[in-house]
C-alpha cells in the first residue's frame, strides 16, 4: 500500500512562505521516494468546520506528517498552536494509527537558528504527548532570506538547506530518526549576522516608504 | 503597581479558574491594580504575519479588533502576567493568539542583546513578565520548556525582570498561595 505523507505549512503569509518553501522541498522528495502527497495550509484549513475536519482526519492517517512553520513569538504561531492542541485531543480519544512520524521544520526571522530551539521542544512534547514518533526537527535563522521562492531559485546561500532537506526526506523514506549531522548542516548561518540585521533594516525602510509611513516608523502609539 | 493579566484558559475556564482568582486575591492584598482579559471571550484574530504593525500603521496592527487594547495594556503595566494551561510546555491558543498581536510593541530594527540578534525596543519601558502556568501533574519537560519560553519572551520583548512557574491539578489552596507569593516577590517593582 502507498504511504502517505502529510505538509502541515504553518505560515499565514500569501501568495508565498519560506516554511511552504522548506516543507514542500521535503514533500516532493518523498513524492519521488513513492509517497502519495499531501499539501494542507493550516490557517485555511481553520476556515471551515469541513476543511478543518478534513486536516485532521488527514493528519491522523498520514504515514508522515511534515510541520514546517515561522517561529513567531519564540514558539508557534498561534493558528499552530490550536490545531495541535485539536490533533492531542482527537488522538487521546481514540487509538491513532500506529508508526506514524513526525517532522518538525521551523524557520525564524532572526539570523540565529538557536533562537528556534523552545518551538522544536514544544513540537517534540507534542509528539510525545500525541503518540508519534519524533523523526527530528530542523531549524534554520534568516528564513526571510528566503522569502518563499523555491530553493532552487535562492542558488548558493541555500545549497546547504537542500541538501539537509534532501537528507532529512530520505530519513523518513527509510523510517530512520533524521540524523544529528543533517540539523546541524540545515542550521548553518546562511550569512554574517551584520549582513543580516544591515540589509534587513534597509528593508524596513524601503517597504515603509512603499506605505509612505518612513517617518511614523518609531511612533508610540499606546504611549498614553 | 499596574498589573495585566493575561488568561489563556480554554473553553471552560479549566483549572486556570482558581489560579486566576488565588492570583487576584493576592494582589488586592497587596494593594496592586489589576485588570485581567479574560482571552476566551475575546474575538481576536490569528495574525497574519503581514507586518503591517511595522511598515503600514508602526506600533498598532492593521487589524482593528480588541488585541489592540491588549496591546496597549501591555505596554502600560508594570507587570504582565501570563496565565495559561501549559500546552507541550508552551502556551495555550488563546494565550498565543493575542501575544502574536503584540509584536507590535516592539521595532522591526536588530540589535544585539545578550550575544543574540533582536528586535529594537520602540518603548522606553516594557513590563516585567511572570508565567504562571498549570498541568495535571508534574512533568520535568514541559515544566523546562515552560520556563524556558518566559525567559525568551522577556528577553525578545525587552521586560526588566521575569519570573516562571507551574501549578498542578490538585495542589491546594495554600500550596498555590504560597507558590503565587514567591512568584510576585521574584518580580515585584520596589
Amino acid at each position: 500500500m502507498q504511504k502517505k505523507a502529510l505538509l502541515l505549512v504553518g505560515s499565514a503569509r500569501r501568495p508565498r512562505s519560506t516554511s511552504e518553501s522548506l516543507g514542500s522541498h521535503v514533500l516532493e522528495r518523498l513524492k519521488t521516494q513513492g509517497f502519495d502527497t499531501e499539501v494542507i495550509l493550516i490557517h485555511r484549513a481553520h476556515r471551515s468546520e469541513e476543511q478543518h475536519a478534513a486536516m485532521l482526519d488527514a493528519a491522523n492517517h498520514a504515514d508522515v506528517v511534515v510541520l514546517a512553520f515561522p517561529l513567531y513569538v519564540d514558539c508557534l504561531p498561534a493558528l499552530v498552536t490550536k490545531t495541535l492542541e485539536q490533533l492531542a485531543t482527537s488522538r487521546r480519544a481514540g487509538t491513532p494509527k500506529a508508526g506514524q512520524r513526525l517532522l518538525a521544520i521551523v524557520n525564524c526571522g532572526f539570523p540565529e537558528t538557536s533562537q528556534n530551539e523552545t518551538a522544536l521542544a514544544i513540537c517534540h512534547q507534542f509528539a510525545r504527548e500525541a503518540r508519534f514518533e519524533w523523526a527530528g526537527g530542523l531549524a534554520m535563522g534568516a528564513g526571510a532570506a528566503i522569502d518563499g521562492l523555491p530553493l532552487e531559485e535562492r542558488g548558493g546561500m541555500v545549497r546547504h538547506v537542500i541538501a539537509a532537506l534532501d537528507a532529512a526526506a530520505a530519513a523518513l523514506a527509510a523510517g530512520t530518526p533524521v540524523p544529528q549531522e543533517t540539523v546541524a548542516l540545515m542550521g548553518r548561518p546562511l550569512m554574517p549576522s551584520w549582513t543580516y540585521s544591515l540589509f534587513g533594516g534597509i528593508g524596513w525602510r524601503m517597504q515603509a516608504r512603499r506605505h509612505g509611513t518612513q517617518k511614523r516608523l518609531y511612533d508610540r502609539p499606546f504611549a498614553e | 503597581m499596574k498589573i495585566t493579566i493575561l488568561d489563556g484558559a480554554g473553553s471552560d475556564g479549566g483549572t486556570l479558574a482558581a489560579l486566576h482568582a488565588s492570583l487576584v486575591a493576592e494582589l488586592d492584598a497587596r494593594g496592586w491594580e489589576h485588570r485581567s482579559f479574560i482571552l476566551r471571550e475575546m474575538d481576536v484574530k490569528p495574525c497574519r504575519g503581514c507586518f503591517g504593525c511595522w511598515v503600514q500603521t508602526p506600533g498598532m496592527c492593521i487589524v482593528d479588533d480588541a488585541s489592540r487594547e491588549v496591546s496597549r495594556a501591555i505596554v502600560q503595566s508594570d507587570l504582565l502576567i501570563y496565565l495559561t494551561p501549559v500546552t507541550f510546555g508552551g502556551y495555550s491558543y488563546e494565550l498565543k493568539k493575542v501575544l502574536d498581536r503584540s509584536i507590535c510593541n516592539i521595532l522591526p530594527f536588530f540589535k544585539m542583546v545578550k550575544g543574540e540578534i533582536h528586535h529594537v525596543p520602540r518603548y522606553e519601558r516594557y513590563p516585567r513578565l511572570l508565567g504562571v502556568g498549570t498541568l495535571p501533574q508534574p512533568d520535568a519537560e514541559s515544566e523546562r520548556i515552560f520556563t524556558t519560553l518566559i525567559e525568551r519572551n522577556a528577553i525578545n520583548m525587552h521586560c526588566p525582570a521575569h519570573a516562571a512557574g507551574v501549578v498542578f491539578d490538585g495542589e491546594g489552596p495554600e500550596q498555590v498561595e504560597r507558590k503565587l507569593h514567591t512568584l510576585l516577590t521574584a518580580v515585584e517593582v520596589t
